[in-house]
């Protein structure tokens, strides 16, 4: 998975490539981080070249909610596929997470 | 209508066929199917005598034609072979392909063979090719041909020796239509082939080759539904199943996600579908995982084409556990295989726990 990173008037974006899954997960996980370390006000994640999500990834991006609500940082995902859009339906994710 | 005893075939001090004993009644259609190298089209090419057999005894309505005495052009005449590669008279004409044999083997004139293979053309849907060199076809016309000119020596049995093995995947079920109209006209055929489907569908009996025998025989039923002998079933299985053994948690994951595309791909999945399959293994892989570290699964993947349905098998050796009921604190593998998949269902067999469930369909 590629991640590119943006920044724009504390609005942090994260451009998402490629597979969300057991192998590449903790490479966003360990990006999140990172970043949280830095102030920031809200947080983008754009879904639009990911064309596969596990749960592996889910977890990594729930954990991210609960971080971002803690530090009272807003954070948006967007461009998400049909695909990777049921995945959010299935488990749920939908009701908690900003999904543009 | 052909009889063959204890036909044996070596090449060399390579044993091919062992000890062949079957009857082809007239009329029948056969099916030889079987793994590459079981001597398959060994057994086609001795029934005509394009290979001379090692021993034993071929009969062609009563007589013996490996008999010294026998006219062994004429008994050829009865039967017609299409080869995988065509054999067609690249500098002949379509129609003087068809031609050609009628006139300087059976002595029948120009323009009677003529009218004969203006009809076999159109009966195969290409008339309009009567004038074409054969390299001007694709490869599904010039099978289709082969196949006229098959027929305008008047056969009584037709031998196909893989007739659709050279072709491009768009071009099979041209050439099998215009097989599955002989059947249906009657035509006694025996078929070598791959394509399992239409061996069920086209067949009277099936004979599964292995071991240069005909290892085991039957019907289209008997043989693809309930084969009796072990390798048989195997080969059944083996056909519509993707079987994958993961030893290892630091197994090749991406590795194994290739594979299970290249067999959803091979039964005509949709990207969703395949996509759907692809995190079903996953998740099952990570509930099993979050319990315990022994790595001795068996993933199965099955398709039925019949009932448009996707079975996947997990079994994996350890404790008594059903993964899906056991998930880890977030459930969250559960949940996303239990929103893909319906009739799940967990059975523990000796010290193996087996979980089967069907790809659900949208």
């Amino acid at each position: 998975m590629i991640i590119t990173k943006t920044e724009n008037n504390g609005v942090i974006s994260l451009a998402l490539a490629g597979r969300l899954d057991t192998v590449t997960s903790s490479l966003l996980a360990n990006e999140l981080d990172s970043l949280f370390e830095e102030k920031i006000e809200k947080l983008v994640l754009d879904f639009l070249k990911i064309d596969y999500m596990s749960s592996a990834g889910l977890r990594v991006i729930i954990n991210a909610q609960k971080k971002v609500q803690s530090l009272g940082i807003k954070m948006e995902i967007t461009n998400v596929h049909e695909s990777i859009k049921s995945i959010f339906d299935i488990t749920g994710f939908t009701k908690i997470l900003t999904i543009i | 209508m052909i009889r063959a005893e204890h036909l044996s075939k070596n090449f060399g001090t390579l044993e091919v066929l062992k000890e062949i004993n079957v009857e082809i009644h007239k009329g029948e259609v056969i099916s030889i199917i079987g793994p590459s190298g079981t001597g398959k089209s060994t057994f086609l090419r001795c029934l005509n005598l394009l290979e001379i057999p090692s021993g034993g005894k071929i009969f062609i309505d009563g007589v013996d034609i490996m008999n010294k005495n026998v006219d062994i052009p004429k008994l050829r005449r009865k039967m017609g072979m299409v080869f995988q590669s065509f054999n067609l008279f690249s500098h002949l004409s379509v129609l003087d392909n068809l031609t050609f044999g009628p006139v300087k083997l059976l002595g029948i004139n120009k323009a009677d063979a003529k009218k004969k293979a203006l009809e076999l053309l159109k009966m195969v849907g290409l008339a309009e090719k009567a004038y074409s060199f054969t390299d001007e076809l694709s490869g599904g016309q010039k099978q289709r041909v082969a196949i006229a000119r098959c027929l305008s020596m008047d056969p009584e049995i037709i031998l196909f020796d893989e007739p659709t093995s050279a072709l491009d995947p768009t071009m099979v079920s041209e050439v099998l239509a215009v097989i599955r109209r002989l059947a249906k006209e009657g035509m006694t055929m025996a078929i070598v082939t791959h394509e399992m489907d239409f061996a069920r569908d086209v067949s009277n009996r099936v004979f599964y080759m292995d071991e240069g025998l005909i290892y085991e025989e039957g019907t289209p039923q008997q043989i693809f539904q309930n084969p009796v002998k072990e390798k048989t079933k195997a080969f059944i299985q083996r056909i519509r199943s993707f079987m994958y053994e993961i030893n290892s948690p630091d197994f090749d994951l991406y590795a194994m996600n290739g594979e299970i595309q290249h067999f959803c791909e091979k039964h005509v999945l949709t990207k969703k579908m395949t996509n759907d399959v692809i995190l079903i293994v996953e998740e099952l892989l990570t509930a099993h995982k979050a319990q315990t570290d022994i790595f001795d699964i068996n993933l199965t993947l099955s398709y039925s084409e019949k009932h448009d349905t996707l079975l996947i098998t997990f079994e994996s050796a350890g404790p008594e556990c059903n993964i899906l009921e056991a998930d880890g604190d977030d459930n969250l593998s559960a949940i996303i295989i239990s929103g893909l998949t319906e009739n799940v269902e967990y059975q523990r067999t000796g010290d193996k726990n087996k979980l089967n469930m069907y790809l659900r369909k949208n």
